[in-house]
């Protein structure tokens, strides 16, 4: 069979696979429900952890984080304490973009690829990206956005003041996306575009309970914006030719959030983590720290020689991590487990890349979200936010030859060998 | 050498550090980002910043220390920023060449603006500085060749924000010394021209200043000059703070108490000069209440004194030194009254007690403040001073150090041409410094009025102290009077009543010599405590 002229691959950023489902059926997303009868959609199972920086690396390189080297969206600077944020230069392995530079590609707002850099097309990264000049690549396209007034994301701080500017925030940041994809399409010739909207993850954190709630204030406007998604994905699909493949996924699902569980505070209330006080940040890691956590759920052993106060030796590795196994295994809430599984790093990462690897990812029960944040205090929280990653992504392909090119329980490792078969090259 | 200094600033972070580039905040608990400069983000969300001088380390979270990081040495004073880029402006003057040399010296880059108001406003009044001072032109060529230092001058009035604002753009200062204003109490009550001009300059030079740095700088701090003065003498009493109350300061009204924790201080000020301080204090905390600005307010005390090493180096690096009514503050022109023979002139009982500073003390300070720079967002207030002392006691010393230079001198007590008590209490905190920024006052009165005297009675320059003999005595009166004030009566030095009243100064620190003003008399060739 010919292979795919062109791939659109569109990412709904934490749009779990219920989600869609649900809005599919109840005619909130018509498009979706078209696209549904002409292809498969199927769970799919994120990285661990399910947090963006981490799955959408996976996603576009194809390969396990212990191949390109990303865990999450921070890490401390070697040798130190200091919290670095991830950017695209940190990531070990190529992406489908770098791998086979004769095909054009237009790359719309994947999170974790600031710094923009070299591409046979376009791109404008995705969360984090401080900087919009060096957010596009090539450089010129920066008037183009500033004309269509793009913006890489909502303001967090901004919309959590009201719900009613979040709403028109997420719209209007919609609508600047789609913009700029249409007004590329325009310009440039393409043989692979991926477009990711990370308003439904957005949307997800703050508003997940108006999702659930029919007499919530919020439930229409909650439902508005994902048919407004739907629009934008009919928009897109409409203009892709016959013979053009599609693919739709999403990094991680969305679920209930009911508790935060601040692991830094738990690790200083029993005695591993010790802090300096007056200090700031992981700076304030005193002597005597045994192990501390990075976001979403990681945890790092305090190894001497590796961190400067480090003071965990070699043959004391083993015990510790039995150790905190059971520390967090044990860990309740009103009486409810707050951990669903604790992952040895070699369980589940695999790769020429582990130096930065966590040694244990904590996977939470339902309606609990892990925290790390270093300078509180409290274990157990409540938020202003309604919504929690969960390991419910989705993947949609369409075509007939969907049904043989998704593998059985697919996760986000699979989906560049997907696009590949798709393109039959 | 270095063994032996202490840093109070050793634990300072990125987070003060004007290198840190703020980049806004990530909350991971909603995978967002935002560009707000909120308080309420700061505590909840991780800061994304970005250093400009190391910008290998990427994007990361301000907590690297001063002791930490390689781009903050360990001086004398604390660690100070490697190379520092300090813009000082009005450089020309009394304090600002003076804080240029000893920066520069320090290893600072130092840059700097003046439009040589001052030079003007002396011969405005028919004065000139006592010490002789070179041209601008000559004292960079001086510090250059006597110190090593080379520092980048324009002449610029700060008024011309497009000027000032491309000359900030070219230096990308990482600290910027506020000393531009006029700062004479009795130049602004000469008349309303005097009086408009010191406010315009004052007031909007310095809002103008903020709105040049929120656009070109927002991390740089603001080191303002202000005056103690701002706060005045309150007739109760009552403490005056640092600028700000502390939680326990509480008002109670009909049986109801609120703490003032946190809340400006009142200003209460005694000349339309240090109401253009007063607004300049309330532009200040507005912009970094709005624009996440940092600055220190300044409440400088009384200023005298002609030595630091830098300036002492060479004659064509010495800082100007005034004596005329206007811009001569006391303890300086006690010091050529004696020299000239002229009684040394205080106003009514002569018990008015200021905040003092010497020179040196002032620029130890300024270093120090420069070197701990403030939070994003934070505006806070020192009071800058070294000791408290009544006028007439000043008096006193210096007419002890006269008479042992061979100057025999008399107290004259004048009519008062201000609106002030010449008696009143005061009592002033001052712990910023000392316990914050490691400062230790280190010249006493006596110190640098002997000092003083040593410059000041050589032939060259006393001939120049008598030149301006016409222009020392005070003319100006608050009331708007140009007249000489009426003596109101004559006094032997030594036979002084200096009153009961001993004002207190908190400086956090174990009570030392300064807290109090305790002279000694020659009593048959010994000296003696007063009891």
């Amino acid at each position: 069979m010919a292979g795919r002229e062109r791939l659109l691959i569109i990412g709904l950023d934490g749009a779990p696979y219920s989600l869609i489902r649900d809005l599919a059926e109840r005619g909130i997303m018509p498009n979706m429900a078209g696209l549904i009868e002409e292809g498969v959609l199927t769970k799919m199972a994120p990285t661990i952890p399910d947090v963006s920086a981490v799955s959408w690396s996976t996603i576009i390189t194809g390969v396990n984080p212990g191949e390109h080297g990303v865990y999450g969206f921070t890490n401390l600077l070697e040798g130190t304490y200091i919290l670095t944020f991830h950017d695209f230069t940190k990531l070990k392995a190529p992406t489908f973009w770098q791998m086979d530079r004769s095909k054009r590609y237009v790359v719309i707002n994947v999170p974790s690829t600031y710094p923009a850099s070299e591409i046979n097309g376009f791109i404008v990264t995705g969360f984090v990206s401080p900087d919009l000049k060096k957010a596009v690549y090539p450089p010129g396209y920066l008037s183009l956005l500033q004309e269509i007034g793009y913006r890489v994301d909502i303001d967090v701080a901004r919309c959590r003041q009201s719900p009613m500017l979040l709403f028109s925030e997420l719209s209007e940041t919609l609508d600047t996306r789609l913009k700029l994809c249409l007004r590329l399409w325009s310009e440039l010739d393409w043989d692979v575009t991926m477009f990711v909207i990370t308003g439904t993850d957005r949307v997800g954190h703050f508003q997940w309970k108006a999702y659930l709630d029919e007499d919530d204030k919020w439930h229409e406007a909650f439902l508005e914006f994902f048919s407004h998604v739907d629009r934008v994905i009919g928009e897109l699909v409409s203009r892709l030719g016959r013979n053009d493949g599609l693919i739709m996924l999403s990094d991680h699902g969305m679920e209930l959030l009911e508790v935060e569980v601040n692991l830094n505070a738990y690790l200083v209330s029993e005695g591993y983590l010790r802090l300096h006080e007056g200090r700031r940040g992981y700076n304030a890691i005193a002597e005597g720290t045994l192990a501390f956590a990075l976001e979403p759920s990681r945890i790092y052993l305090n190894r001497e020689g590796k961190y400067p106060r480090g003071c965990v030796k070699r043959g004391e590795e083993e015990e510790l991590l039995e150790e905190l196994t059971n520390l967090f295994s044990k860990l309740e809430f009103e009486g409810r487990k707050v951990v669903k599984k604790v992952y040895r790093r070699d369980e589940i990462y695999h790769g020429q890349h582990l130096e930065d690897a966590p040694d244990l990812v904590l996977v939470p029960e339902r309606g609990f979200s892990f925290t790390t944040r270093i300078s509180k205090t409290e274990v157990f929280g409540r938020s202003d936010l309604t919504g929690k990653h969960n390991d419910e992504a989705f993947l949609y392909v369409r075509g007939e030859e969907a049904q043989e090119v998704v593998p059985e329980n697919p996760s986000v490792e699979d989906v560049l060998r997907i696009m590949r078969t798709l393109q039959h090259h | 050498m270095s063994g032996k200094w202490s840093a109070h600033n050793a634990e300072k972070t990125c987070w003060n550090c004007p290198a840190a580039e703020l980049k806004g905040n990530i909350d991971f608990r909603a995978c967002g980002q935002s560009m707000q400069k909120l308080k309420l983000m700061a505590e909840e969300s991780e800061i994304l910043i970005r250093c400009r001088r190391r910008p290998e380390l990427g994007y990361f979270e301000p907590t690297i220390t001063f002791k930490e990081c390689p781009e903050w040495e360990l001086t004398q004073y604390g660690y100070l920023l490697r190379d520092m880029r300090v813009m000082i402006l009005g450089i020309d003057g009394y304090l600002g060449w003076t804080l240029a040399l000893k920066l520069g010296a320090l290893g600072c880059q130092v840059s700097g603006v003046d439009n040589f108001l001052r030079r003007r406003a002396v011969a405005e009044k028919g004065s000139i500085s006592v010490v002789p001072i070179a041209s601008m032109k000559e004292r960079l060529k001086a510090a250059k060749e006597v110190l090593g230092i080379d520092i980048k001058f324009r002449k610029i009035d700060i008024l011309d924000r497009q000027a000032l604002g491309a000359f900030m753009k070219e230096v990308k200062p990482e600290a910027i010394v506020h000393y531009g204003e006029i700062p004479s109490a009795p130049y602004s009550m000469v008349d309303a021209d005097h009086a408009i001009k010191v406010q315009y300059n004052n007031v909007i030079g310095t809002l103008g200043l903020l709105f040049l740095m929120r656009d070109i700088c927002p991390e740089t701090p603001l080191i303002k000059l202000g005056t103690l003065g701002e706060y005045g003498a309150p007739l109760t009493g009552r403490p005056l703070f640092e600028g700000i109350f502390p939680a326990d300061a509480i008002l109670k009204w009909r049986g109801r108490e609120w703490s003032l924790g946190g809340e400006l201080t009142p200003r209460d000020p005694v000349s339309f000069y240090h109401v253009s301080k007063v607004q300049d204090t309330f532009n200040i905390y507005e912009a970094c209440k709005y624009w996440w600005l940092r600055s220190y307010d300044i409440m400088q005390g009384v200023i005298y004194g002609v030595h630091t090493d830098e300036v002492a180096a060479d004659p064509r690096l010495r800082t100007r030194l005034d004596v005329d009514e206007w811009f001569g503050t006391v303890v300086n022109r006690f010091v050529c009254q004696a020299i000239l023979g002229m009684p040394l002139t205080v106003y009514g009982a002569g018990e008015q007690i200021r905040g003092f500073i010497a020179l040196e003390d002032a620029m130890e300070c300024m270093v120090r403040l420069i070197s701990s720079p403030p939070e994003p967002g934070q505006y806070a207030v020192v009071n800058q001073v070294s000791g408290l002392y009544k006028v007439i006691e000043l008096a006193e010393i210096v007419a002890e150090v006269a008479e042992e230079f061979g100057y025999p001198t008399e107290i004259y007590k004048l009519e008062n041409p201000r609106v002030e008590a010449d008696v009143h209490p005061y009592e002033v905190v001052s712990e910023n410094l000392p316990l914050q920024f490691g400062f230790r006052p280190k010249v006493t009165p006596k110190t640098e009025i002997t000092r003083m005297f040593e410059l000041l009675t050589q032939p060259h320059i006393k001939e120049r102290i008598k030149k301006v003999a016409h222009v020392i005595m005070p003319q100006t009166w608050w009331t708007g009077e140009k007249r000489k004030p009426g003596i109101l009566e004559v006094v032997k030095p030594g036979k002084v009543s200096k009153g009961v009243y001993r004002p207190v100064l908190h400086t956090g620190l174990k009570p030392v010599i300064y807290a109090e003003a305790r002279l000694k008399r020659k009593v048959g060739g010994r000296h003696e405590a007063d009891s």
